[in-house]
Formats: C-alpha cells, structure tokens, sequence
C-alpha cells in the first residue's frame, strides 16, 4: 500500500512538469534600426536690425539700442563633447560718407546660458556664446554705443554677421 | 501471496495514475503551432530639421503571423528592444520611438522600451491563416542628439499559453 502511494505521486508531479514544459509557445522575428545624425545649425533672431538715437553725450554717454534685447536662438547638433560656437564680426566701421564711427564703440551684454558680453569688432570675430554638445540654445544680446562730442553729424550704417558653427 | 483484495486495489490504482497522465500531458500532443515573420528586417530614420520634422517616420513593417492549435488560448505579439539607440558612446533613449500599427483593435500603439516587452497584437483562439498587421515606427527629433550613426534592434515575440 505504501509503493501504491509513491507511484501515483511521482506520475502525477511527472505529468504537470511535462504539461508546464510545452504550455508556452514562442515564434520570434528581429528588426534593425538605426538613424544618423548629422552635424546640423540654425541660427534665429528676433531683430535683423539695430538703430542708436541721436543723444546728447552729456546726458546720454552710453545709447542703448532702440529695439532693446534681441533674442537669439542657437541650434544646434554635434558630436560628443564637441563645441558649438556662436560669433560676431561687423563688415566695417559704422560709416557715413567719409566719416566713420569706430565698431569698437559699440559693446553688448547677454543673458542666458553659454551667452556672452563683449565688443564688436571688423577683424577678429567675437564670441557670443559657446556651448557643448547639441542642443538648442536662447538667449538676449542688448547693444550699446559709447557717445561722443566727436562724432560728425551723419547717418552711420555698417553690417555685422552672426556665424554659428556646429562641428 | 497476497490477498485477492490488495491485488485488485493495487490494478485500479494503477489504471487511475495511468488516465491521470493521459489527461496532463493532452496539451503536448496539441501544442500550439505559430508563425512569425517581420518584413522588412532593417529600417532606416532619415536625418531631419527637429524644426520642421519632429517625428520621423520609418518604413512600415509588415507583420505576417499565424497561430494554430490554440482553440482556447490567448496570444500576443510584444516588443522589447535590445537596448537604446547607440553610437559609440552617445545614446538616445529608446522611449524616443514609438509606434501605430494596423488593422485595431488586434493591433495597438506603443512606445519601445529596453526593460520590458511591450504589446504589438493580442487575441485568443486560433487564426487559421496567416494574417497581416503593419506597424509603423517614428523617432521623436530633437536638437539634443548628437552626431553619430546610432542603431539597435527591436525583438518581436508571438507567444501563445
């Protein structure tokens, strides 16, 4: 009687390993994805243009620009750990006729991460905000012009490119 | 010798273990049959302007299946990717991308994941022929990836208790 109960035990636990063992069937299929990331810029301002009113230089040593802050918008992509870098270089002195307004007159701050102060300048491009990997960037850049009683009466006018790079 | 009695008992106890195995091991000898077949087996996530594409979609898929010996089960296709989009070191998370898939309601949207599968297709009973179902697959864009050749793979798995 006790061999009885041994053999109908052990075909029963048998039975349920062999019901568990096929219960579950599978059939699988792959795919593979990929996408390439190209190095990438663009660059937006929120003015294309910047005007400095007629001021007494007593009263106004330092003219703010008429459009206030503008705001600049740095995108970006890059590889891994690389720097995109965002500068500015004026074409020329601000210039009417024959007179001329040294660019170095005219100086910026900024707000905003990576964004930075600095001077214009006609030879060396100036940084205006750098920043590592990519991404996209804003921030403000307020221009400013030092007066003078030594300015000659004229309409100046100059031009100044943005350059984003993106390596 | 024994008694007549305890060799009688013994028989039908026998014959009793015997019918109770016929009966647990019955779904071996009809186990489920299934098929699954993925086409294309590559796809490709054209580079784009974030700005202008925020989704990118690839080529759809076609998902060809066939379940059999299943009258009274259920079954399911999942997702699971092997892990993120990778280039090297740089990564973009795989909950980035997401799916449509067609025709509903057997076929449901979802988004990847590496950690666990995720349903594509679910049903019960058996589907006698084989069957279609195309899925779509889109990577939300973004400025924040950087450059590089990123790839992984996405594991389908048709499973049927």
């Amino acid at each position: 009687m006790k061999h009885l109960k041994s053999l109908i035990l052990g075909v029963t636990a048998a039975a349920i390993a062999a019901a568990q063992g096929v219960g579950a069937a599978t059939a699988t299929g792959s795919v593979s994805a990929s996408v390439t990331v190209s190095a990438m810029a663009k660059l937006t301002l929120s003015s294309a243009t910047v005007t400095f009113a007629n001021a007494d230089p007593d009263t106004s040593p330092i003219i703010a620009a008429a459009e206030g802050a503008l705001t600049i918008t740095a995108k970006g992509k890059t590889s891994t750990g690389a720097t995109i870098a965002l500068t500015l270089l004026a074409a020329d002195d601000l210039r009417s006729g024959g007179d001329r307004i040294p660019i170095a007159n005219i100086t910026w701050t900024a707000s905003g991460p990576g964004f930075a102060a600095g001077t214009m300048s006609k030879v060396t491009a100036q940084p205006v905000g750098s920043w590592a990997n990519s991404g996209s960037r804003t921030g403000t850049q307020s221009f400013a012009m030092v007066n003078s009683w030594s300015y000659a009466a004229g309409s100046y006018t100059t031009t100044a490119a943005y350059t984003l790079t993106a390596p | 010798m024994r008694p007549l009695a305890q060799c009688r008992f013994h028989r039908v106890a026998l014959a009793i273990g015997i019918w109770g195995v016929s009966v647990l091991i019955a779904p071996s000898a009809g186990a489920q049959t299934l098929t699954l077949t993925v086409s294309p087996s590559t796809i490709t996530f054209a580079a784009a302007d974030p700005d202008t594409t925020p989704s990118i979609a690839a080529s759809s898929i076609t998902v060809s299946y066939r379940v059999r010996n299943n009258a009274t089960g259920s079954w399911r296709i999942s997702l699971l990717a092997s892990g993120d989009l990778t280039a090297g070191s740089a990564t973009i998370p795989i909950t980035n991308v997401t799916w449509t898939a067609s025709p509903t309601p057997r076929f449901q949207a979802g988004t990847l994941s590496r950690t666990l599968a995720q349903t594509l297709a679910s049903g019960s009973g058996n589907v006698q022929n084989t069957t279609t179902g195309t899925v779509v697959f889109r990577l939300a864009n973004s400025w924040t990836y950087n450059v590089g050749s990123y790839s992984t793979s996405v594991v389908f798995t048709l499973t049927a208790p």
